[in-house]
């Protein structure tokens, strides 16, 4: 445990900016190959190639995209409320960023190992909801008001079923500490929390279901808490033009582009952490372990739920209002509620 | 360098705080209060008071601000209403005037009375370890009260919600 | 309560359906043709028909008769034709007609015309026809006009002059011929006296 940082460098101010710049430094490629990603899979799952030109079979058109959003002109509408509408992007990337301060990269890098990790990745998500209420505000645009009353309607829902699910992993657990959480469940592949976690006994196979329904229940509700399809009713192309960034372009844009690839990367990492082990190896302590290998695992199966993302959104068509509300309220809460009583009656008999 | 921090905290607490209170945009205010109430938690943290802090972003930041914008913005023109419009004569700004005096000068006397500012110790000892765990055990055993009593209230809130929400059949 | 669950995990098998349609068509052979490298139009001659894409004209095959140029709804053809002369020798089109016009000039400006083949209709010889290619570009509008005559200057300038100098041979022959008719009719006059 610890922090390769401080081991490197000492705990000083030099090591905390080290720190800081490490999780932007891993976001910047990430967002491109999640722009890749998207580009490329949502094109092979409909029978077409993509992107080919830019570089080997089109590898480089996410660095061109950027470099376009870049170069472009940056338009703030002349009614719109300025310092608003310039700080929103700012703060929903804040949101997004803030978030990576309690992911684990690695047994030895986490940014900050405060005890605290799951609390604090619920509480900042919030930021993401006044940002985008602020960007749809400030726009002075019908559709960008829309959209974001639509996004916090339905982040604030989710927010329910999501909170459910961190607190039963973490009375199963015993712990909000990231590491710890994740420490628990190393060792063979049984021991992750989607096989019922790793406390002894036979009894914890009856409550596997509980925990692959609280597994997909926040699989579900993150998707939701991101804005990505089928819940993108906060940005659905085909009614309110772009939802709360219908009025942004150029570098502004690309913030809000960026914090929902991160929160995509911070849910999907929240998912490893919670379920499937984390940065421990699938084959348990003896091979294939080990801080660097940690990375690895970490990065590698975070990676697989970005993908999954991907896949769903070229799957699903978008939900209305009303059947987001149903899914939110009447099914994913009721039944996280249900496994939440299941599993603290497990962890009670333990 | 946690001096430092204090300090820049501090400022932004009171810089938002006075956008808050006299900016004639009311939108401006709700969103000056995102400031106050990050500063705030950030203060927390100074003082080892993780899990208050973290609760305080996620109420404040994440409930109560949202419910203010969304009042504020869900209201008929509100945006470009001035606040000074309305009962504002010169009897009333005395009389607002007093009040604001007298709880002054209560919070001040209020302060130089209270044990911490007289004998504080010389040096503090914050907490190392998290606080959670004591919290837990607090809230569990010596303050159950008021805990339950305080879920009871939320549950009445919600109750009450539902109530005026429910279509009238009749 | 029943109808509750069955439609949960309704929906949920339906993902799974779902996903596993995109999931086969992840790794299925993409039909997407990459356009300038590999274009089966005109490769496999797929283009229907009745198909109107770009104009071209058989210039020996034209009898220079203007029908084009005076159907054309957009003025995008131009025409200008000289006579032939005798001394051209007994010329035809392609078609095996008697050639009485010589054609100096037919272009036509790609970049104006609708394809609404009304040239093609109005040709007498069906020397203009459309083709099967539509993907033509050009960086200045002026590339999209094009000549079909391949005359040099000097050729063209020539069949002008030939024309002109036919024409004052042809004055002069009537003219003569007119003074020796009025001679013939003088002739023909004093005889009845």
């Amino acid at each position: 445990m610890g922090n390769f940082v401080f081991d490197l460098i000492g705990k000083n101010i030099v090591a905390a900016l080290v720190i800081c710049i490490i999780p932007l430094v891993f976001i910047l490629p990430y967002a491109l190959i999640a722009i890749l990603g998207e580009l490329k899979i949502g094109a092979w799952m409909q029978d077409r190639v993509g992107p080919m030109r830019t570089g080997w079979k089109g590898v480089l058109q996410p660095v061109a995209e950027v470099v376009k959003l870049l170069q472009k002109e940056d338009i703030t509408p002349t009614i719109a409320n300025k310092p608003l509408f310039n700080l929103a992007p700012f703060i929903v990337f804040i949101g997004a960023f803030a978030a990576f301060a309690v992911l684990p990269f690695s047994e030895k890098f986490i940014p900050s190992g405060i005890n605290l990790g799951l609390f604090f990745v619920f509480a900042v998500g919030s930021f993401a909801v006044i940002g985008i209420v602020m960007g749809g505000w400030a726009s002075n645009n019908k559709y960008s008001l829309l959209g974001a009353m639509r996004s916090v309607a339905q982040i604030i829902s989710y927010e329910l079923p999501a909170g459910m699910v961190f607190l039963s992993i973490a009375t199963i657990a015993g712990t909000l500490d990231m590491q710890t959480i994740i420490l628990n469940q190393s060792g063979p592949i049984w021991n992750w929390y989607i096989f019922g976690g790793p406390q002894g006994g036979a009894i914890k196979f009856l409550f596997i279901p509980f925990f692959v329904i609280l597994f997909i229940v926040y699989l579900i509700s993150s998707l939701a808490e991101t804005n990505r399809t089928p819940f993108d009713i906060p940005e659905g192309e085909s009614e309110i033009v772009a939802g709360y960034h219908t009025e942004y372009s150029g570098m502004k844009f690309a913030m809000f582009f960026m914090a929902e690839y991160a929160n995509m990367y911070v849910v999907s990492a929240i998912i490893v952490i919670l379920f499937l082990g984390g940065w421990s190896s699938p084959f348990g302590t003896s091979f294939m372990d080990g801080p660097i290998w940690g990375i690895f695992w970490m990065v590698g199966k975070a990676f697989f739920f970005v993908f999954v993302q991907i896949w769903l959104r070229w799957t699903l068509p978008r939900l209305r209002v009303d059947q987001l509300m149903y899914l939110g309220w009447k099914v994913l809460l009721p039944l996280s509620i249900a496994c939440f009583m299941a599993i603290a009656f497990l962890a009670m008999i333990n | 360098m946690l001096e430092a921090l204090f300090y820049i905290f501090a400022a932004m607490i009171i810089g938002s705080a006075a956008v808050t209170a006299f900016t004639k945009n009311i939108l401006y205010a709700a969103f000056a209060l995102l400031f106050t109430f990050f500063g705030v938690a950030a203060i927390y943290v100074l003082l080892s008071a993780d899990f208050l802090a973290i609760s305080q972003i996620m109420i404040y930041i994440g409930g109560i601000l949202v419910l203010i914008i969304f009042g504020v913005m869900l209201t008929t023109n509100v945006s470009i209403v001035d606040i000074k419009e309305g009962f504002t004569g010169k009897t009333s700004f005395i009389i607002a005037g007093i009040f604001s005096a007298i709880t002054c000068i209560f919070f001040i006397y209020l302060a130089f009375k209270m044990p911490f500012i007289n004998h504080a110790p010389k040096d503090v000892k914050l907490p190392n370890d998290s606080t959670i765990k004591p919290l837990g055990k607090l809230l569990m055993t010596n303050y159950l009260l008021a805990f339950e009593v305080a879920s009871v209230v939320l549950l009445i809130a919600i109750i009450g919600a539902a109530m005026i929400a429910r279509r009238h059949d009749d | 309560m029943v109808k509750y669950f069955k439609d949960i995990l309704l929906g949920f098998w339906t993902i799974m359906v779902g996903m596993k349609i995109t999931m086969d068509h992840l790794f299925q052979k993409k039909v997407t043709m990459q356009y300038p490298e590999r274009f089966d139009p005109i490769d496999t001659g797929f283009m229907p028909d009745n198909s109107r894409n770009k104009l071209f004209v058989d210039i020996d095959d034209c009898n220079g008769c203007g029908g084009c140029e005076r159907d054309c709804p957009v003025n995008c053809i131009t025409v200008e034709t000289v006579k032939t002369v005798p001394s051209d020798g007994p010329i035809t089109i392609k078609s095996g007609a008697k050639r009485t016009l010589w054609v100096l000039k037919h272009e036509i400006d790609y970049s104006k015309c609708c394809f609404c083949s009304l040239c093609v209709e109005s040709c007498a010889t069906s020397a203009i026809f459309h083709t099967k290619e539509f993907d033509y570009s050009g960086y200045d509008r002026n590339e999209l006009k094009h000549d079909f005559v391949s005359y040099s200057d000097e050729e063209k300038q020539k069949k002008l002059d030939n024309f002109v100098a036919y024409q004052i041979v042809k004055k002069q022959e009537d003219a003569a011929k007119k003074a020796a008719d009025e001679a013939a009719k003088a002739a023909a006059a004093q005889i009845t006296k």
